[in-house]
């Protein structure tokens, strides 16, 4: 028996233990589960953009919105569709307002990206405070479906999609490669040939998809939205900490970090009842990752990618840098 | 007509505080290359130590600023090394690193603040509450002229400093080359770590002049965030004499937005502009990368 074997036995055991889960667990740690699940698919989504492509977008609260808004309207008594037909126009809307918010947002680098990303979601927030067909403030309350194993399920569901499609697309396509060469260096990416600005919008459509998927599924699984539930930019923070404190840049950081932020967030949650301690925790996590473990927990695992091994290559950072108008470009 | 000019007034004032709360995160951005997402939690916390002071020892709040900025020039000049060696560090893409260093900061702000004082809103009032300035159809709130009066001093001191001193010499070369910077014999950790306090300081000190205009909730760092990058990237990023209009400009729109639309559609329009000012004119309206 060899390595290979006890890895692909492994994996079938945890996928076993997965599928198996709502049949031997309490409703409460069945609720963790599915939200470790939607977290986990929504860090890895933001992971696209902010990890490979080096964008770090600070506006996917409002893709998040959009997918949740889109179920909250269309499931609602107006509309009245099913599940499904909700889920593929929110990804589907949320697409094509990527598409078109991303083609001139992706232009901008570094802190411009991140402001202008940041904008865009407040002003999509501000919208839907106003706005009738969203409630306003008061919100929109979904058609309940009190099936808590289904819900599981969905989630478990899109999460191994995500990180299914996210291996294929990331780690074993040109895709991929593509992105990360814009990450490295941007301008050398550009004259080996790279389309830079096509893949940087397909990798934000992309991104900006899956979080719209697991909107949708959330509203309907929590069945009551408002904007501060669901476009606030505590989702984008979460986003945020849990691919950092995973690591950037790789396929299964995203999915350590989603799982052990909501559990410290549920623990907190359990012991105190409040969640702004928490933010404070997102807050002291970041600044610890950033100062003392760049590439996250996985690369607490031996013979881990580093991003640093591809940093050796790139400019020191002694050298003067370009300027703020040059950067812009 | 009248309500046109009291409007415009009324902008003017608040514009001048914007300046001033703008004009030291710019320089913090040229000079350490760091844009800042805690900047409104400067504010915020200023607003809240200001109000804890003026509590504790009943001092006027316009008489305890200078306390206020040597608090929190304390703060920052402390926090700044931190901030220097994430944006220095050998690690890929420090610039992006250090942008998630400030989020993080600014989260830890936000959430001691919301943990450590809850959601209640609080507020600071001054001797000059009650005065009004009438004059040519208009009233001007004292409270508001005075702050805009303080504002103005603080920005001109700044630009005495910045421009009159041997020290302002040195923060403007390490903002044009540090490498050059270093090798005239500058301290470039210093200067950074001085600039730092400084826009630390006078940031603290907008927030006590906001919490006693307005009021001050943990949840208010936000805006005042936006309403500095809104004036920083309208400015040119790293401009310090663009954000002299650029604050006017957002006082003014602010202004006319809650008087002639709506004064819930204000920020909208707000993110509206600083997203659109973003994407057409990414240099900032004056056009230079950086003075």
């Amino acid at each position: 028996m060899t390595w290979a074997h006890v890895r692909r036995g492994l994996a079938l055991a945890g996928l076993l233990v997965l599928l198996s889960l709502p049949f031997w667990v309490n409703a409460y740690i069945l609720r963790i589960a599915t939200g470790i699940f939607l977290w986990a698919g929504l860090a890895c989504a933001w992971n696209i953009v902010g990890g490979y492509a080096g964008y770090i977008s600070f506006g996917h609260s409002a893709f998040f919105g959009i997918g949740a808004y889109a179920a909250g309207i269309l499931m609602g008594e107006r509309f009245g569709l099913p599940f499904a037909g909700a889920l593929v126009v929110g990804v589907a809307a949320a697409g094509v307002i990527a598409a078109l918010i991303g083609w001139p947002t992706l232009r901008l680098r570094g802190a411009y990206f991140a402001i202008a990303t940041w904008a865009f979601a407040e002003m999509v927030l501000q919208l839907a405070n106003v706005l009738r067909i969203t409630g306003g403030t008061a919100g929109l309350t979904l058609p309940p479906l009190l099936d808590e194993r289904l819900f599981y399920f969905l989630m478990l569901g899109g999460a191994v999609l995500t990180y299914g499609l996210c291996f294929v697309l990331l780690e074993r396509s040109r895709f991929g490669y593509r992105l990360k060469a814009i990450r490295d260096n941007e301008i050398a990416a550009e004259t080996l040939g790279i389309d830079t600005t096509r893949v940087k919008l397909q990798a934000f459509v992309l991104s900006a998809a899956i979080t719209a998927a697991f909107g949708a599924i959330y509203a309907y699984w929590i069945t009551f939205i408002n904007p501060t539930s669901v476009l606030a930019g505590d989702i984008t923070d979460q986003m945020v900490v849990m691919a950092l404190l995973g690591g950037l840049g790789h396929l299964w950081g995203p999915a350590i970090g989603a799982a052990s932020m909501y559990l410290v967030n549920r623990l907190f949650w359990s012991l105190w009842g409040n969640t702004t301690a928490y933010i404070v925790v997102l807050g002291v996590v970041i600044a610890l990752v950033v100062l003392f473990l760049p590439d996250g927990l996985v690369s607490l695992w031996p013979r881990t990618r580093r991003l640093q091994v591809l940093r050796a290559l790139g400019p020191h950072p002694q050298q003067e840098r370009p300027t703020v108008a040059e950067e812009q470009r | 007509m009248t309500l046109f000019i009291q409007t415009i007034a009324n902008g003017l004032l608040l514009g001048g505080l914007y300046v001033a709360l703008a004009i030291g995160f710019a320089l913090a951005f040229g000079v350490l290359d760091v844009v800042d997402f805690a900047v409104g939690q400067w504010v915020m916390l200023g607003g809240f130590i200001g109000y804890f002071l003026w509590k504790w020892t009943g001092i006027d709040p316009f008489l305890l600023l200078p306390a206020v900025f040597v608090l929190f020039g304390g703060a920052g000049y402390l926090l700044a090394p931190l901030i220097m060696r994430v944006r220095t560090s050998r690690y890929a893409r420090p610039e992006l690193m250090v942008l998630a260093f400030t989020f993080g900061i600014a989260l830890i702000m936000r959430g001691g603040a919301l943990t450590a004082w809850g959601f209640n809103t609080r507020s600071i009032s001054t001797g000059l509450g009650g005065v009004t300035l009438q004059g040519g159809g208009i009233a001007l709130p004292g409270l508001r002229v005075a702050a805009f009066g303080f504002a103005l001093a603080a920005v001109g001191l700044f630009f005495l400093i910045l421009y009159r001193t041997r020290f302002g010499l040195a923060v403007r070369a390490v903002a044009q080359n540090k490498q050059s910077a270093r090798l005239m014999g500058i301290d470039v950790e210093r200067v950074s770590a001085l600039v730092y306090a400084l826009y630390a300081g006078l940031t603290g000190m907008v927030g006590v002049l906001m919490a006693a205009i307005y009021s001050v909730t943990p949840e208010v760092g936000v805006r005042y965030t936006l309403f500095a990058f809104f004036v920083v990237v309208l400015a040119g990023m790293g401009s310090i004499a663009g954000v002299l209009i650029a604050g006017f400009v957002l006082g003014v729109l602010e202004a006319l937005t809650a008087v002639y639309v709506s004064g819930t559609l204000t920020f909208l329009v707000v993110f509206a502009v600083l997203y659109l000012s973003l994407i057409l004119f990414p240099q900032g309206l004056a056009r230079r990368g950086r003075s």
